[in-house]
């Protein structure tokens, strides 16, 4: 049955409003996506450009996203698939095997080079600057530091960072536990002697 | 893999992210929790994870440039 005048007219307008709250959704996790893409590229004008690019066809292709779905994951998912393409992994030597040791290797460094081996376990933590955080977290490979970044600076769950790198639950897992174990060995690496 | 009757402080030490991350199961918790409240070494190495998590996270929280803001709304279709 074709549509009569009026009717067309009320799903242009139905469209156009959906869209706009679409936007304005997208708009509103900004901040959340570009916390999240400045630790996933090494550069700020990386990152910048990543949020740009992700934005853009968000809104070019908002029809795709399911209403009362996650809408930071579907971005991120974008963001993702985005940053990939553009062949990151390139840089990556294949056969790289990051050092990983077990959980309690920074803490026990650390304790090793206190004078007094006497540690405030809550307190010890700001002998590491932003730097060394920032610094440690950049040497981690993308593919474990994709999973670290998503799950503890993006506060995804594990099931959303599963669906936004389309990967298995088992390997954000174990790519989030070993992530965070090469974080550590790296962060061990800049700790220095207490002065 | 050893167990917790074998060398308890690496069980401890296997479990830690998963338990911090509450993926455990309830016995595996209980077993865990039963370690740690007798294992001042254990007990320290899980209370400094939890505070490097959330310096990871406060060193991490880098703000967006207002001017990517103004550079996003502008990608928005026109009415």
């Amino acid at each position: 049955m074709a549509e009569t005048g009026e009717q067309e007219a009320r799903r242009v307008a139905t469209e156009a409003r959906n869209r706009v709250r679409f936007e304005e959704e997208a708009l509103a996790l900004a901040d959340q996506v570009y916390r999240v893409a400045r630790r996933l590229v090494s550069t700020r004008e990386e990152a910048e450009d990543l949020v740009q690019e992700t934005y853009a066809r968000a809104f070019r292709s908002w029809r795709s996203f399911t209403p009362g779905t996650n809408l930071r994951a579907w971005l991120l998912r974008i963001l993702t698939n985005l940053n990939i393409d553009r062949g990151r992994r390139k840089q990556r030597a294949p056969d790289e095997q990051p050092l990983e040791e077990g959980d309690y290797f920074l803490y026990n460094r650390l304790e090793q080079s206190t004078r007094d081996g006497n540690v405030d376990e809550e307190r010890v933590v700001e002998r590491l600057s932003q730097d060394d955080i920032v610094g440690a977290l950049a040497g981690v490979p993308h593919d474990f530091r994709d999973v670290v970044v998503l799950v503890d600076i993006g506060d995804f769950t594990y099931q959303d960072a599963a669906q936004i790198l389309d990967i298995p639950i088992g390997t954000v897992m174990s790519r989030l536990h070993r992530g965070r174990r090469i974080l550590k060995r790296e962060l061990a690496d800049r700790t220095t002697e207490e002065t | 893999m050893a167990g917790y009757e074998i060398d308890p402080c690496e069980k401890c030490e296997e479990v830690m992210q998963p338990y911090l991350d509450r993926v455990l199961s309830d016995a595996e918790v209980a077993e865990a929790e039963h370690h740690l409240a007798s294992c001042a070494y254990c007990a320290r190495r899980y209370r400094f994870e939890e505070s490097l998590r959330r310096f990871v996270r406060k060193c991490c929280d880098e703000q967006m440039p207002p001017e990517l803001k103004q550079k996003l709304a502008a990608l928005r279709t026109p009415l």
